[in-house]
C-alpha cells in the first residue's frame, strides 16, 4: 500500500514538472527524501505498532506527498522561467521547508509510538495536558500583536521568524484531557435531570465543564479571531460528551450554544460577520472581501471535471492558495475527479480512526481515537467547506495537504495516536496464563 | 460507547457526503456561470494563451484575413491589418471586451464554443496548443475596399452603406464613417486602453457607432418603394402605367399642407405612378397613403423586413414604422407613406428593399458568417446556406416596382440619371433616391441622402447580382450624395476578376 502511495506522489511530481515547464527535471532531493521518511515511518509502525491498522500510514502519506508536490508547483509559479505569478507569502525554499516538516512530523509519529506503548498511560496525564493544552490555546491571545497576528488571525506564537500555529497541538491535548476527564465523570453527565420536550437534560450542575468549554471557544474567537479553531474544539468537545455519556441532550444543548456564541460574535464582532456576508454574497463583493472565495471557486470551476492538470492551471490567483485554499488548488489542477479522490482518501482515514475506536476495548482508547477521528473529518468539513461555499468559509489549515510545520506535525502525531489505538484494538489476544499486570487488560472495558 | 461511535461515524459520513456533493456542484454544475462572472480573471487570461481564429473577409473566395492573432512576447496581439477598412464588420478584441464579429462570434473564435470541444480534447492528448476557429464573411474584399474610399470621399458627413447579393442575402461590403481603428484597442496597457476607449467613446462624432446597423435614419422618399408595393399588391393601382392624382400642393385632412420638393408641379398633377415615382412627386404618394391606411403600410414594410430585430449575426438595430399616438391618423400617414414622419430605417434596411426587388419579391435573411473552419483540419463546423425572411410582394409587384425603379436612372427626368444612369456608368442600375428631412432646419443640416439599388445578374454586362443602400447624414440631395457612393460600390463589384 505504502508502494502504491509513493508510486502516486511521484507520478504526481512528474506531472507537475512537465506541466510547469515541459521538461521532467529529474527528481530533486526532497522527493528522495520524503520516500526515505515514509520508508522509516513504514519501519517504525512495522517495530513498535506491528498490529496496527495497514491503510493509516500510507493514506497519511499519500496526502503528505501529494502536499509537498503541489506547494512545490505553487513555489515554482513566476519562479524558474516557470509561468505564473509569485505567490505572497511563499518562499521559493517552500518545498523543501514542507519536506523538514515532514520529517520533523514523522519523528513526532516515531516518538508517539516509542514512547505511548498503550494508548491509555495518556491518561495519568489527564488534567496536566488538560492545562497544556489551555495555556496553548491561550498564549496568542495575551502576546503582542507583532508575535501572534497573521492574516487576520492571531493564533500564531512567532519567535526570531521561527512560528508555531500552537492551537494545532492544543486540540490534541485537549483531546486527550476531553478523553480522560469523560472517561472519569461519564456516569455523573449521564444522569437525568429534567425532562424537556421529551430529551432528558443533565442536572444544570454538570453544565458546568461544557460552559467552561464554551465560554474558552467564545474567547478563542473573540481575542484570536479564529472562527474555525474554536468550532473545531467546541465541536471535538461535544462530540466526545456524547460520546461518553450516550445523550442527545448534550449534542442538543452544544449546537444550540454554538449557533447562539456564533450569532451574538457575528453581531457583536465586525470580522465574523463579514464572513457570513462574504459566504452568502461573494460575487457582490469580488473584489473586496469575497475576492479570495471568488478566486477559488472561479479557480475550481476552471478545472472542470478533469482539471488543467498539474501545473497547468492559475492557481496563484488565489490568495494564500499554499494554506487555506490548498483545496482549490487541486480542484483547479486535478478536477472534480482528483478532488472527489482527495475526499475520499480522509474519509477513508477517518473511517480507519473511528474503525480503531469501536474494536478498542479501553474505554479511553475508544474515546481518544474517536474524538481524534471526528475532529479530523470536522477539519476537512470546516476548510474544504469553507472553500466550496458549503459553509462559511474559516481560515484553518487542510490536514496534511497545507503548506505550514504545526499543522503537519500535529497531523502526523494524530495519525500516531490513530496507529497506536488500532494496534492495541487488533492485538491478538493475550495468551491465558500471563501475569497480573496483562489480567487488567481483559477486564478492562 | 459503541453505538453512540456508529452516529458519530454516520455524521462524518453525512460531512464528506456533504462535501462530495458540493463539489460536484460547483465543478460540474456552477462551472458554466462561474465561467461566466464579469472579471474572471482565469478565463479572461485564457483568451491571450491561446490562439484565437482569425476572420477572414471570403467573399469571392479571397480567404483575406481581416483579423488575427500574433504571438509576442509570449502572448497573442489580436492585430487588424486593415484596420478601420473593416472596423464596421470585424469590430475590436480588447481586454475590456469585444464588439461586432469579434463579440458576435467570441465562443468560435475563442475555441470555446462545444462544437470544438472534441478537438480541443484531442489536441490536449496530442500535445497541439488550443487554437480557435476560423470564422469566414461573406464580405468581398473588393466591394468592401469601394464602399470604404467611396465613403472617406463623401465630403466629411457621417455615412454608411450596406451591399448584398440580393438572391443569398449573403452581405459582401458594410461601411461606416467616421470610423476608428480597432488596432488602437488591443493593447494589453489598461491605461492606454481607457485613454483610447475614453476619446473614442467621448468624441461627439461617434466612431464607435456602426451606422450601416446601429443608426437608423428618416427613409425620405426611398420609402416609396414600399408604398408602391403595397399600393400594387392591394390592387389600388393596377400597373405602373395607371395615373395617379398628384396635386402640386396636397391640403391634408386636418387642414396641413403637404408639398413636393421645391414645390414643383408633378406633370399635369395627374401622371402615371411611374412618373411620379421617377420625379418622385410627394403628393401622389402620400395619396396613395392616405388611401391604403397606415396598419395596411406598417405591414407591407413588415415584410420588407422592417418592425423586427435581426442577427447578422451582429445585432441590428430594428427599422421602424412605429404605432404610436395617433399614429393611424390619415394626415400623419402621409408622411409616413413619404418616408418622414417617425419612419426610421438604417443603411441595411434600404438595402434589403431593393434586395426584395430584385429577387421577384423574396426578401433573403442577410447574413455574413458563411463558415466557421475549424483550424486543425480545416473541417466545416457550420456553415450558412441562403434562408427566405419574407415573400415581401409577389413577383408581379416586384416585376412593377422593377419597372419604375429602372426610370429613375434611366429615363432623362429621373431623379438619379445623372448620378447613378447612362451619364455615369454603362451598368443599368435600378433604384430610388431618398432626401430626408432629419427634423433639423437646413441651416443646421442639410437633408439626408438616401440610396436604395440594384442590379440584377446578367443584364448590361454585369456578372453579378448586387443590392446597395447608403445613408449620407447630411448629405443633401440623394442623387448627389449617396448614389454616387453605390455606383462606385457596383462597378468595382461587377468589375471584379
Amino acid at each position: 500500500m505504502l508502494v502504491f502511495a509513493l508510486a502516486v506522489v511521484l507520478i504526481a511530481y512528474a506531472a507537475a514538472s512537465l506541466g510547469l515547464s515541459g521538461k521532467l527535471d529529474g527528481l530533486p532531493l526532497y522527493i528522495g527524501v520524503y520516500v526515505l521518511l515514509m520508508l522509516g515511518a513504514h519501519a517504525a509502525v512495522r517495530r513498535f505498532a506491528p498490529h496496527a491498522d495497514p491503510l493509516l500510514l500510507p493514506l497519511a502519506a499519500l496526502l503528505n506527498g501529494l502536499g509537498i508536490v503541489m506547494i512545490w508547483r505553487l513555489a515554482e509559479s513566476g519562479r524558474n522561467g516557470n509561468p505564473g505569478n509569485q505567490i505572497s507569502g511563499l518562499a521559493s525554499s517552500a518545498a523543501s521547508m514542507q519536506v523538514l516538516w515532514t520529517g520533523a512530523g514523522v519523528i513526532a509519529l516515531v516518538l508517539v509510538l516509542a514512547f505511548i506503548r498503550e494508548a491509555r498511560v495518556l491518561q495519568r496525564y489527564t488534567y496536566t495536558l488538560g492545562a497544556v493544552g489551555l495555556a496553548l490555546l491561550a498564549i496568542p491571545a495575551v502576546l503582542p500583536d507583532s508575535m501572534s497576528y497573521v492574516n487576520g488571525a492571531k493564533v500564531w506564537i512567532i519567535i526570531g521568524g521561527f512560528s508555531v500555529e500552537p492551537g494545532e497541538f492544543a486540540r490534541l491535548a485537549l483531546a486527550v484531557f476531553f478523553a480522560g476527564y469523560l472517561v472519569a465523570k461519564r456516569d455523573v453527565l449521564a444522569l437525568a435531570g429534567n425532562r424537556f420536550l421529551g430529551i432528558d437534560l443533565p442536572r444544570p450542575r454538570d453544565l458546568g465543564p461544557v460552559l467552561i468549554t464554551w465560554a474558552a471557544s467564545l474567547l478563542i474567537l473573540i481575542f484570536e479571531t479564529d472562527i474555525g479553531t474554536s468550532a473545531l474544539f467546541f465541536g471535538m468537545f461535544v462530540a466526545m460528551i456524547y460520546i461518553a455519556t450516550q445523550r442527545t441532550s448534550w449534542l442538543l444543548i452544544g449546537v444550540l450554544l454554538f449557533l447562539g456564541g456564533t450569532f451574538i460574535t457575528a453581531n457583536l464582532f465586525q470580522h465574523v460577520m463579514e464572513r457570513f456576508t462574504g459566504w452568502l454574497h461573494p460575487f457582490a463583493h469580488a473584489t473586496g472581501s469575497g475576492y479570495q472565495l471568488v478566486q477559488g471557486l472561479e479557480g475550481m470551476a476552471f478545472g472542470g471535471i478533469f482539471g488543467t492538470g498539474l501545473g497547468q492551471g492559475q492557481p496563484y490567483y488565489t490568495p494564500l492558495v499554499q494554506s487555506d485554499f490548498i483545496f482549490s488548488a487541486f480542484g483547479e489542477e486535478l478536477g472534480l475527479v482528483g478532488v472527489m479522490a482527495l475526499l475520499l482518501i480522509f474519509g477513508l482515514l477517518v473511517q480507519r480512526g473511528l474503525r480503531a475506536a469501536l474494536q478498542v476495548k479501553d474505554p479511553f482508547s475508544k474515546l481518544l481515537a474517536a474524538g481524534l477521528s471526528f475532529v479530523l473529518a470536522l477539519q476537512v468539513f470546516v476548510i474544504v467547506g469553507g472553500v466550496t461555499r458549503l459553509i462559511p468559509l474559516t481560515g484553518i489549515t487542510t490536514p496534511f495537504l497545507s503548506e505550514g510545520g504545526s499543522s503537519l506535525v500535529a497531523s502526523w502525531i494524530l495519525v500516531g495516536l490513530l496507529i497506536r489505538v488500532s494496534d492495541s484494538a487488533r492485538k491478538p489476544a493475550p495468551q491465558p496464563i500471563q501475569d497480573e499486570g496483562m489480567t487488567q487488560v481483559v477486564r478492562a472495558g | 460507547m459503541n453505538r453512540a461511535i456508529l452516529r458519530i461515524s454516520l455524521a462524518c459520513l453525512a460531512m464528506f457526503v456533504l462535501l462530495l456533493l458540493n463539489i460536484n456542484y460547483v465543478q460540474a454544475f456552477e462551472s458554466n456561470s462561474l465561467a461566466s462572472q464579469p472579471g474572471n480573471i482565469r478565463v479572461f487570461d485564457q483568451q491571450f494563451k491561446y490562439q484565437r481564429g482569425s476572420i477572414v473577409a471570403d467573399g469571392d473566395n479571397t480567404n483575406l484575413k481581416i483579423a488575427e492573432s500574433v504571438q509576442r512576447g509570449g502572448a497573442y496581439h489580436r492585430y487588424y491589418p486593415y484596420g478601420p477598412e473593416y472596423a464596421a464588420i470585424t469590430g475590436y478584441d480588447s481586454i475590456y471586451g469585444q464588439s461586432g464579429i469579434e463579440q458576435a462570434e467570441n465562443k468560435e473564435l475563442a475555441g470555446t464554443d462545444p462544437r470544438l470541444a472534441v478537438r480541443n480534447l484531442t489536441s490536449l492528448l496530442t500535445g497541439k496548443s488550443k487554437q480557435g476557429a476560423t470564422v469566414a464573411l461573406t464580405i468581398s474584399p473588393t466591394a468592401q475596399n469601394a464602399a470604404y474610399q467611396a465613403l472617406l470621399n463623401d465630403g466629411g458627413h457621417p455615412a454608411a452603406v450596406v451591399a448584398l447579393n440580393p438572391e443569398t442575402g449573403a452581405i459582401l461590403a458594410m461601411a461606416s464613417i467616421p470610423t476608428y481603428n480597432p488596432n488602437e484597442l488591443t493593447t494589453f496597457n489598461g491605461a492606454q486602453l481607457d485613454k483610447v476607449d475614453n476619446e473614442l467613446l467621448r468624441d461627439p462624432s461617434q466612431p464607435l457607432l456602426n451606422r450601416a446597423i446601429n443608426a437608423t435614419f428618416p427613409p425620405g422618399s426611398s420609402f416609396k418603394i414600399v408604398t408602391s408595393s403595397a399600393a400594387f399588391s392591394q390592387g389600388l393601382v393596377a400597373n405602373p402605367n395607371t395615373n395617379i392624382p398628384a396635386p402640386t400642393v396636397l391640403t391634408l385632412p386636418n387642414g396641413n399642407l403637404l408639398h413636393n420638393d421645391g414645390d414643383i408641379a408633378c406633370f399635369n398633377g395627374d401622371p402615371t405612378i411611374t412618373e411620379a415615382f421617377y420625379l418622385s412627386c410627394n403628393t401622389a404618394f402620400a395619396k396613395l397613403g392616405i388611401k391604403l391606411t397606415a396598419p395596411v403600410l406598417r405591414n407591407q414594410s413588415s415584410l420588407f423586413g422592417m418592425n423586427r430585430s435581426l442577427n447578422i449575426p451582429l445585432s441590428v438595430s430594428p427599422s421602424v414604422l412605429p404605432t404610436g399616438n395617433d399614429w393611424t391618423d390619415p394626415s400623419l400617414t402621409a408622411f409616413s407613406a413619404i418616408g418622414q414622419y417617425n419612419d426610421e430605417v438604417s443603411p441595411l434596411q434600404e438595402a434589403m428593399f431593393s434586395a426584395a426587388i430584385e429577387n421577384g419579391g423574396k426578401l433573403m435573411t442577410p447574413y455574413m458568417v458563411q463558415e466557421v473552419i475549424d483550424p486543425a483540419d480545416l473541417s466545416v463546423i457550420q456553415s450558412q446556406s441562403p434562408s427566405v425572411l419574407s415573400q415581401a410582394v409577389s413577383p408581379q409587384v416586384a416585376g412593377d416596382v422593377k419597372s419604375m425603379m429602372l426610370q429613375v436612372t434611366q429615363n432623362p427626368g429621373g431623379t438619379a440619371y445623372q448620378t447613378a444612369g447612362p451619364p455615369a456608368t454603362s451598368i443599368v442600375i435600378y433604384g430610388k433616391t431618398g432626401t430626408a428631412e432629419n427634423g433639423l432646419t437646413p441651416t443646421q443640416s442639410p437633408d439626408d441622402a438616401v440610396f436604395s439599388c440594384f442590379v440584377p445578374a446578367g443584364e448590361s454586362g454585369a456578372p453579378d447580382p448586387i443590392a446597395v443602400g447608403v445613408i449620407v447624414q447630411g448629405g443633401g440631395f440623394g442623387a448627389d450624395a449617396a448614389a454616387p457612393i453605390a455606383v462606385q460600390i457596383i462597378k468595382a463589384y461587377e468589375a471584379r476578376s
